[in-house]
Formats: C-alpha cells, structure tokens, sequence
C-alpha cells in the first residue's frame, strides 16, 4: 500500500507525457474559450461601432449642403416688389407671390447656359427669401449670390450622384463657383417634400411636448406608486396583483400600447390625432412601470435606521416618507426616470398607430397640434425614394443618437456622483 | 373655455381660503394655544376638501359637456336636417371649432347654420357646470373652515387624501393592464364575429385585402394567422437568438470572469447602449446596409430570387439590439452563484473554463434561460426593425433569405392607411394584438418566476 515503488508510480502519473499532454490540452482549451468569450464581446463592440460609423459616414454630408453663385439683376427681372414693402410682417407673403423662382432661373441661364436651369430648386427660392427679408435694397441692384443648388446636384458634388446631377455640378464648376457650407435649414425646417428644404425643427419640437406631457405624467405617478407599494402596501393579493401587472408591463411589446391608444385615446375619447397629447399619454402608459421598478430600487436601497430614527423623534410615518426617505432615494429615481425617458424619446412603434405618420411642414404650436417625432421623422425619410433623403435620415439619426447619449451619460454621471452606500 | 375659467377662479378662491385658515391658525398659536397640527397643514386641509372635489367633477363634466351639447344641437330642426352619413362628423367639428372662435370661416353652409346654437349650447351647459362646480368647492370650503381649530387633527385629515392618491398612483398600472385587455377583447370579439375564430387561429392563408366588389376572387379576404406566427417564431426566437444567445453568453462570461475590473467598467455601459438605440435606428441599418448586403450574399451563393427584404437581415439585426439583454441577465444569474462553488472547483484543479463549463454555468441555467425568455418576448414583440427589413409576404418558409411577415408589421399595416373601424381588415389588427399579448404575457410571467424562485434558492 505505502512501498516506494508505489509513490513514484504516483508521481509518475502527474509528470508522465500522457498527462503532460492532457494538461496541455486542457490549458488551450482554457485559452480557447477565454478567447471566444473576447471574441463575442469584441464582435458586440465592432457591431456598435459599425453602426454608428456607418451612420456617421452616411449623415455627416447631411449638415452641408452646395451652393452655387449667381448673379441676379433685380431692376431687370419681372420681381416688382418696393423695398420698403418689405419691412413689415408679411413680408414673406409679398415675396412668396412676387416671381422669385423666374427670377433665379433667368439668372441661371444668364450665367450658366441654357443648361443652368435645371440648377436651383426650391430651397435656392427660400433662401433667397431670407435673404432679401434681411436686406431688401437688395431689390435696388444687381448683386452676386451664393443660393443652394438642387438636391440632384447637390448629391453629384457629393461624389454620389446621377449622371445627369454630374453634368450639372461640373457645369457650376466651370462657369461660376461652387461651394459646401453649414445647412442651417436642416436645423431650422420642418418636413417638405423635397429634400432639399427639409429639417429637423418640427420634429425636436414635437419630441419636446411629447416628451414633457410622458413626463409630467409618468414621473408623479411612477414614484407615488413607488411609494405606496414600497412604504405603505399591506401584503396582500391586491398588493401582489399590481405588482405583478406592473413587471408585466414594463415587459409588453410597446406597438400593444399603441393599440391601446388607438383603442382608448382615439376612438373612445376622440382626442385629436397625432398631437403630442396623444402621444405623450401613451408613451406615460409605456414608462411608469419603468420608473415604478426603479424608484421601488432606490427606495429599498434606503436604510431602515433613517426611518427608525425619524419615526423616534415623533414624525407620522408619511413624514418620514416624504421628508426622509424620497429625497434620499430621488437620485436612484432620477436615473431610472431618464433611462425610461430616453426610451421613450426612442420609441417609435406606439406612435405609428395614433397617426404620428403624418407630413407635418411646420412646428407644432402645442400638444393639441399637429406634430411629428423625431424617430418618426426618421421613419418617414426613410421611407422616401429620393436619393437625398438618404443622407437627411442618417442626418437625423445622428441627432437623435447624440440625444440618446447624452440622456445615458447624464444618467450614468446622476448613478456614479449621487449613488450612497450605507 | 368658461370651464378653464371655473377652474381658475375656484382654484384662486380656495387658496384665498386655505391662507385666511393658515392665518387664522396662526393667530391662535401666536394667542398662546397649544395645536395639534401646524398651521400649514389646515392650510392644505381646507384647500384639499375645497379645490379637489370640485375640479374631479369638472374634470367629469367636460366630456359630458360634450356629449350634451351634441345632442342638443342635434336635437334642432337644423341639426336633424343633417344626413345621418360618414360627412356628419366633420360638419359637427367644423361647426363647433366656429362656435369656440377656433377659426374664423366655415367652409360649410351647413356648419355655419350650426354654429350660433354650438354658441347657445356650450354656454347653457358650461354655466350648469360652472355653477355646480361653484356650490361643490364652496361646500367644501365652508366645511372644512368650520373644523379648523386648535383641537383639530388637520395633519391626519391631510394624510388620508395623501394616502388616497397614492393609492390611486398604484392602481394606474391596473387600469392600463385592463384597458389593453378590455381594448383589445373588445374589438377583437367584434373581429370575430366577421371572421371564424377558427380560421384565425389555424389558417395558413393571410391575404387581409378586401376586394372592392364582392364578386371578386378573394372578396372575403383571408385571415389565418400562422403563417405570420410562424415569420415572428422565425425572426425573432430562431434567427435572432442564434445570434445573441452565444454572443451574449460569452460577453457576459467575459466580463464576470476574465476581464479585469477596468475593462468590465468601460465594455459594459459600451454593451448596453447597443440596447439604447432607438428602434427606427436599427431598422434603418438592416434597411439600408444589411438587407443589400445579405441580398448579395445569397446571389453570390448561386441564390437567384433572393429578395431584399429577408427574414435573416431582420434577424440578425434584431439579434444585435438583443444582446445586451441576453449579457445582463446572464451577468445576474453568474453573480448570483456563490464564490464557493467556484473556488471549490477551482480548488480542486479545474481551470477556470471548466469551472464555468461544469459549476458555474450550470448553476445559473434557470436564471439563464428566464433571461432568454425574456429576451425571445422581447423579440416578438420588436416592431420597428422588422416593418423597415423584414417585408410583408405571409410565407410559411424555413429559407433565411425569404422574406417573411410578422405579426407586428401586419398590426402597423392593417392600421395605417384607412381609418374605418367596422371593417374585418382593421379589427384583425387588435386580434393579432390580443394574441401578441398573451403570448408575451405568458412568456414574462414564465420568466419572472424562474428568474425569482432561482434567486431565491442561494440566499
């Protein structure tokens, strides 16, 4: 049992070249797999990163946009508006009658031949609007402007465009200068038609109400339940019944909300259609159970000696709650209200079927209004067949990511300053 | 309007009110009297009783108001002259919005003549209103002034209404689960009394396109809804999950075990904006980059009628947005295995692999598998990436390139477009919805109960 042979047999067995081989094998299975589990996290972050690249490459070009020179001769043209006309309110209205788009398309010939025509759409009548509101002597003389081109053009100076795009862009080229500049119109427009004038504005203006009637809704409501069920619930089959509906519905599809919404909101209580109301209401529906299960968290994480200690010194158990344990537990809240937010500032789904689909060429004046979200503006676009919507939507996107970011990074920033641990 | 008026003015007058309570209170204390509740508290008690029932009744009132006024207006010979039609709604709303100044022309004759008595009306009813809200607030303001005192417990009368809305916050979750099953029962028994419950369930034809005459091919439409099931299944608990169960296993197996605390600090907030991404976003790049290039894929493999809309770019893209799920709940199973278990193997010479392969993993199975079951219900339920990539061929097909349908694209699509609610093709949307809900609603509940009862079991 214990003779030497025997222990060196026993030692042999650990350094025997079986073994060896074995504990190779073993090892770089161990490598292996560590390297799979780096490989699966590295292809999640190259997917991300692709994405947003991606998105980048394709939306960058979307802030600028080409603008061409052309000379235009004011006392010349067939524009018979007086200057001074000019200085008052309707200005736009004087000047959205007056011929501009003859104007700049006999400019256009003038200065690029009988091709130049096809060179200025649209976008170069409103920008020459705005122009001419700014300084309407303009109108006195002949002067030298820079108006955007077409969007076909646009795209060609681009490098991606058609051939016939192409033809132009070099003709502009040639004859005259053409340039890229900053597209404030895509931060000041609404929704057009063609994609040359389109912008974000309506769309960030309707985000806005939509997303302050989800708060003022579903931040009150969330906590209040919250406490109720963290601090004063009796446990009970009641209790238990909401608790229950409540994790199920931070786990619902969110389109079932927009049913709801279409069912309730819409054909029940006839409230207007695709106005932020509407969409607010639902999307409050969609992210109270989210700050429900956060604010319970954060509540929870408070110690019961905070409690003990107030309640000794004789306040009512509703004081404690409300002077003691809320503000102590608002920072958990917060952040789990602003990553509720920033999905719902996200969502899209709901609002497809409360008619948030809707072409809406002007700013939303308040949540009765008509109005368009930015995720839905994106579906939109993306949905056009003009070739420089393509670049608008990646645009947006990039908006709308640098909004979602910021939301998470705020959120992230609130957990890591505020977070206590007792 | 003269509603909003009511409002203000009672919600001026009681806080006239609460402050001449607070005042009062005050007084007493300042006369040397011992309270039992401070000043503010009878302030806010005096306030509650006075504003609160009132404006509730108000709230009430406004949509009763309306109906009322409809029905009045109706009730004159020009309103009955009107025809009972699809038309008769928008004259209504064209005459009222001219009543209440909203605009200041009506493009109908008949609105015109409708607009004085939409005037007359909504005066007569808003006084009604205004009035009883009046007598309402005042009641309770003259009642609750009256228990003012030194003696008086305001703090725990202050405390019940508090208590009462809390309760009313929690039961708002209650009332939303009942409004989607009431919502959606509702139509959906309308739905099937159109349609043979039993073709829904189980037929394999969905072409839910009503023909214009009733002579046609197809005049019916057909509404059976597995093939549609079966595209969900296909996207969203087959292609999708063969790409984020292993990806988001092993990130989390990395991250709770292998990688250094720096590191898990940075991938993980990294890993999960993959799940803050908007929807439209991902839609957008399966649209746009992934279908064209999964399309070319399958040409290249000798595919020739590969579509560009397939069930695997939606897949797979879905499978992207989901692994983030998959990874945190597999990083909270992990964790919650206890360090013994794992330095006992460790302990007896395993690597570390092994003690993952054989210990740890095991040990966290349940929790794994609810994660994933969230996640699957998660995925059926995903509506943005599929209406953008997946296209609207109902096909009962296994082939990845195909394009295929799901239930959620079908919804948006029966209900975007026309807007009458009694026909078979817009009712099937909340059938579809129903289904959708159970089966998510089963899944959850399945899930959240293996997640719990396994946590349970190691403290």
């Amino acid at each position: 049992m214990n003779s030497p042979t025997e222990k060196l047999g026993a030692a042999e067995r650990w350094t025997s070249e079986a073994m060896q081989r074995r504990v190779k094998q073993r090892y770089a299975a161990e490598r292996r797999f560590k390297m799979f589990g780096m490989a699966a996290v590295g292809l999640s972050v190259a997917f991300l990163a692709f994405l947003l690249v991606n998105m980048a490459t394709n939306g960058f070009s979307g802030f600028f946009r080409t603008e061409a020179s052309v000379t235009v001769n004011f006392p010349a043209s067939d524009v018979m508006v007086d200057p001074a006309s000019l200085e008052g309110d309707d200005a736009r209205s004087i000047l959205s009658g007056a011929g501009l788009r003859g104007a700049i398309r006999e400019a256009a010939v003038d200065t690029y031949g009988e091709a130049g025509e096809e060179l200025f759409g649209g976008s170069a009548v409103n920008a020459l609007t705005d122009m001419l509101v700014d300084d309407p002597d303009m109108l006195m003389r002949e002067v030298d402007i820079m108006l955007p081109v077409t969007s076909e053009v646009d795209l060609a100076h681009k490098g991606d465009g058609s051939a016939a795009g192409e033809a132009l862009a070099a003709l502009a080229a040639e004859r005259g200068t053409i340039d890229t500049k900053f597209n404030w119109t895509f931060l000041t427009a609404s929704d057009a038609t063609n994609p040359g004038e389109v912008g974000i504005w309506g769309a960030l203006v309707g985000s806005f109400l939509t997303i302050i009637v989800t708060m003022l809704l579903a931040f009150p409501i969330g906590v209040l339940s919250a406490v109720y069920l963290e601090e004063f619930a009796p446990k009970n089959k009641w209790t238990d019944m909401v608790e229950v509906s409540i994790n199920n519905l931070a786990a619902v599809p969110s389109i079932i909300f927009g049913l709801l919404g279409l069912a309730v909101f819409l054909n029940f209580m006839h409230l207007p259609r695709s106005a932020p109301l509407v969409g607010g209401l639902t999307l409050a529906l969609m992210t109270m159970p989210v700050i429900v299960i956060a604010g319970r968290n954060a509540i929870k994480a408070v110690p019961p000696s905070i409690r003990d200690a107030a309640l000794g010194v004789g306040a009512s158990k509703m004081q404690v709650v409300f002077h003691h344990v809320l503000p102590l537990a608002l920072p958990g809240i917060l952040t789990g209200t602003i990553i509720g937010m920033a999905r719902a500032l996200g969502e899209t789904a709901p609002l497809l079927l409360i008619g948030m689909r809707a072409f809406v060429s002007s700013p939303p004046t308040g949540i009765m209004s008509d109005a368009t979200v930015l995720p839905m503006q994106i579906f939109l676009w993306s949905d056009e067949v003009d070739r420089g919507f393509v670049e608008k939507t990646s645009a947006a996107i990039i908006v709308l990511l640098l909004f979602m970011l910021a939301m998470n990074a705020l959120a992230i920033y609130l957990r890591n300053r505020f977070e206590q641990r007792w | 309007m003269s509603l909003m008026l009511a409002t203000i003015i009672i919600l001026i007058a009681v806080g006239f009110a609460a402050s001449f309570a607070r005042s009062r209170v005050k007084g007493l204390r300042a006369g040397g009297a011992r309270l039992n509740s401070l000043p503010n508290y009878h302030a806010a008690y005096v306030f509650l009783w006075g504003a609160v029932p009132a404006l509730i009744f108000l709230l009430v009132w406004a949509p009763l108001q309306a109906m009322f006024v409809e029905q009045a207006v109706l009730a004159t010979p020009e309103g009955m002259a009107l025809p009972d039609t699809g038309f008769r709604p928008a004259v209504l709303a064209e005459a009222k919005a001219l009543a209440t100044g909203e605009i200041s022309s009506a493009f109908n004759s008949d609105a015109r003549a409708l607009a004085p008595y939409f005037e007359a009306a909504i005066g007569r009813y808003s006084m009604i209103g205004a009035f009883i809200a009046f007598v309402v607030a005042g009641l309770g303001t003259f009642f609750s002034m009256r228990r003012v005192g030194v003696n008086f417990r305001a703090r725990n009368g202050v405390e019940r209404w508090v208590m009462g809305l809390l309760v009313i916050a929690s039961m708002v979750a209650i009332f939303t689960t009942l409004g989607i099953v009431l919502s959606l029962l509702f139509e959906t028994i309308r739905f099937f009394n159109l349609v043979n419950p039993i073709e829904f369930l189980f037929g394999l034809d969905w072409s839910p396109q009503l023909a214009i005459r009733a002579d046609q091919a197809g005049s019916s439409g057909a509404f059976g809804s597995i093939p549609l099931f079966w595209g969900t299944v296909f996207i969203g608990a087959i292609i999708a999950m063969i790409v984020a169960i292993p990806l988001g296993l092993m990130s989390a197996i990395f991250l709770t075990q292998y990688a250094p605390a720096r590191l898990r600090s940075w991938l993980k907030p990294i890993l999960e904006i993959l799940a803050g991404v908007p929807t439209v976003v991902y839609g957008y790049f399966a649209a746009l980059t992934v279908a064209p290039a999964v399309r070319d894929f399958a040409l290249a493999m000798g595919l020739s009628n590969a579509s560009s809309e397939s069930a695997l770019a939606a897949g797979v893209v879905m499978g992207i947005m989901i692994i983030p799920f998959v990874s945190s709940m597999a990083d909270d199973s992990i964790a919650a295995v206890p360090a013994a278990m794992n330095d006992g193997s460790l302990a007896l010479g395993a690597t570390q692999s092994e003690t993952i392969k054989r210990v740890i993993f095991p040990a966290a199975l349940p929790g794994i598998v609810g994660g994933i079951l969230l996640a699957v219900s998660r995925a059926i339920g995903e509506t943005m990436i599929v209406v953008m990539a997946a296209g609207l061929a109902a096909n009962l097909t296994a082939n990845p390139f195909d394009s295929v349908t799901t239930v959620t694209v079908q919804i948006v699509q029966l209900l975007t477009g026309d807007q009458e609610f009694d026909s078979a093709k817009t009712l099937a949307a909340f059938a579809l919805g129903l289904v959708l809900f159970f089966i998510t609603l089963v899944l959850n509940l399945y899930a959240l109960r293996v997640v719990r009862k396994y946590r349970e079991a190691y403290e």
